[in-house]
């Protein structure tokens, strides 16, 4: 029970993580109800970018951040043009396999560019930590979590008072009515991909000294991503937060109480998702699944 | 016999031929082309009933564990190893469509992903029962010939495009159908969607591991990463979209297609890692938006956009 707090610790700062990863996947579907295969991709180069222009050119993740965001909004919006906007009245089975095509080539093109070795950005504050008597706080987690917050924040105030994030908002509630009071779904559309691959790059890029880097990340943070959405309800951005926090507190309680428990947590999510789709398939606060 | 049979005829030919008499590498395409029809056809089937699966691989990697598994342990041969690892993926799979219960579309396609990928977690850590992640060797003891797991893999495509072709003929089909296009509507018409359900996924739950099965047998080694690999799952996907989806032929076309791919970035790209899986990558996406009934859609000259209409058969049933 000593390691209550630490554990508190953890999962609130790994919380904040999750949250500010899956919350552009549960716009996006919340507004065009195609799950986005390719997140996790997104996520991967957010980081591959933030390395890169830590190892070429010495910027801190930190500053590289905003530059990475507008660069990941624009490709989000250019990629749903060409590619997505086609299928977004086509049967599931395409949408849901033009993405996971998308994600396919995104990962492989990373494997080309780059290859399969693992990386890892290291500005100074990634390892050093803070002591608080017998509780250890990692630097690289406390500055990760204060952005996740400011970027979760900073969405949730768009989507209440801006202009554009209320527009985004109706059309997720009634595409219909939406378009009766003016407002054009096809920009509303492209909009909030934009944003979730924008914010999916910023996740990517505070990662980057968090973790490994490598081209097949995306994959297993798309699961965690999936995980969450399902676990928040999806279309539902509080729920999400929310889910974010549970997903982590579940990891760490099970990768500190459990034996073995760091290589089961990789589990958790899984175990979640069919436990979640099981007993309340809306999840926290989603829509119904009609 | 009209042409249609006779192709077929002539493809289960000359698929059991290379099997029985090929050189050995011959022999070893036309057994990877075998296996991904198999896995194929089972990936057409459930995607006729309206079942997405992401996580094929679960059933292929579950079907080739317990067929190394009732090898090693229980000294059973090839043939033998096989029943066990049918009825497991059986099993499972019918496991999968009552945990789903009604899910549809996406919801139950992120499930099968979840199975995969559970399933893969736990392979690794029970080390005791799967060897974790350094994996099991087959016993060497109870290697069977090569021709032995050739000449099953052909049998195995031929009894699978078999069963398809059973499956159009019966009302089943026409069951799967209607709960594909509206499984509301199906169910108001007396169809009552979880028997199909479990029905049709334990068929091709069955067939899937089979094809594990099998695979190990060829292979003789098998891990968690081996078993549930992604690319099983992709394979699984692209032969039968390129094939022509929801259409007899496409899993069979798909596959050598894939097979083929495969092949060819492997000589000509090989030296640059990722790229064949970067080319089937774009491959899927250019499919899904020019060419989304597949390359059956060509052959038929339907043109490959033709509407579906309601009177559409599933599979090919008696057209030529």
């Amino acid at each position: 029970m000593d390691l209550i707090v630490q554990l508190l610790i953890d999962s609130v700062l790994l919380g904040g993580l999750y949250a500010l990863m899956s919350i552009g996947l549960s716009l996006g579907f919340g507004v065009t109800r195609i799950i986005n295969f390719a997140h996790g991709e997104f996520v991967m180069f957010g980081a591959y970018g933030a390395f890169w222009l830590l190892a070429l050119y010495g910027v801190d993740p930190l500053l590289s951040l905003p530059l990475l965001v507008v660069a990941g909004y624009l490709a989000g919006w250019v990629l749903f043009k060409a590619t997505i906007e086609k299928v977004l009245n086509a049967p599931h089975l395409n949408q849901i396999l033009l993405t996971f095509g998308i994600a396919l080539a995104l990962e492989h093109v990373a494997v080309v560019l780059w290859t399969g070795d693992v990386r890892s950005a290291s500005p100074a504050y990634a390892v050093a930590t803070f002591v608080f008597g017998d509780v250890f706080v990692v630097q690289g987690r406390l500055i990760a979590f204060a952005v996740a917050v400011l970027l979760v924040a900073g969405l949730l105030c768009w989507l209440t008072w801006a202009e554009n994030g209320r527009a985004v908002r109706a059309i997720a509630q009634n595409r219909d009515a939406a378009t009766l009071m003016g407002i054009d779904p096809a920009r509303m559309y492209a909009l909030s991909f934009a944003i979730n691959s924008g914010l999916g790059v910023a996740s990517g890029a505070i990662v980057s000294f968090l973790f490994n880097i490598t081209p097949f990340m995306g994959f297993p943070v798309l699961l965690k991503a999936i995980a969450v959405v399902i676990l928040g309800g999806l279309g539902s951005i509080p729920g999400t937060v929310a889910g974010g926090f549970i997903l982590a507190f579940a990891e760490t309680a099970i990768a500190y109480y459990v034996p073995d428990g760091a290589g089961w947590t990789e589990g958790i999510a899984f175990a979640l998702i069919v436990a979640i789709l099981i007993v309340r398939p809306r999840g926290i606060a989603g829509q119904s699944l009609a | 016999m009209n042409l249609s049979a006779a192709s077929w005829v002539l493809a289960g030919a000359a698929a059991t031929g290379v099997a029985a008499f090929g050189s050995p590498l011959a022999a070893d395409i036309n057994f990877r082309i075998c296996g991904l029809v198999i896995v194929a056809v089972s990936w057409n089937l459930m995607a006729g009933a309206g079942l997405i699966s992401l996580g094929h691989s679960a059933f292929w990697g579950l079907g080739a564990y317990v067929a190394i598994l009732s090898a090693n342990r229980l000294g059973i041969p090839l043939a033998w190893s096989l029943i066990p690892a049918m009825l497991c993926g059986a099993a499972i799979a019918a496991a999968l469509a009552l945990i789903t219960g009604r899910l549809r579309g996406i919801y139950f396609a992120i499930s099968t992903l979840a199975m995969s990928e559970g399933l893969r977690v736990v392979a690794v850590m029970l080390p005791a029962v799967t060897g974790g992640s350094t994996g099991l060797y087959l016993d060497t003891r109870l290697a069977a010939g090569n021709r032995l797991i050739n000449l099953g893999a052909a049998g195995g495509a031929v009894a699978a495009a078999l069963i398809a072709w059973a499956l159009t003929r019966s009302r089943y089909h026409f069951a799967l159908r209607a709960m594909r296009d509206n499984e509301t509507a199906a169910q108001m018409l007396g169809i009552e969607p979880i028997r199909f359900r479990v029905g049709i996924m334990a068929l091709c739950g069955a067939m899937a591991s089979y094809a594990g099965g099998l695979g190990v047998w060829h292979n003789g080694y098998l891990d968690p990463g081996v078993a549930f690999d992604l690319q099983t799952t992709i394979d699984a996907q692209i032969a039968p979209i390129l094939g022509g989806i929801y259409s007899l032929p496409g899993p069979a076309i798909g596959a050598v297609a894939t097979v083929g791919l495969g092949e060819l970035t492997r000589l000509l790209l090989g030296k640059y890692t990722g790229a064949s899986l970067l080319v089937f990558g774009i491959l899927l996406v250019v499919v899904i938006l020019a060419l989304p009934k597949g390359i059956y859609s060509i052959i038929r000259r339907d043109g490959p956009r033709r509407r579906v209409r309601a009177a559409d058969p599933v599979g090919d049933g008696v057209r030529p």
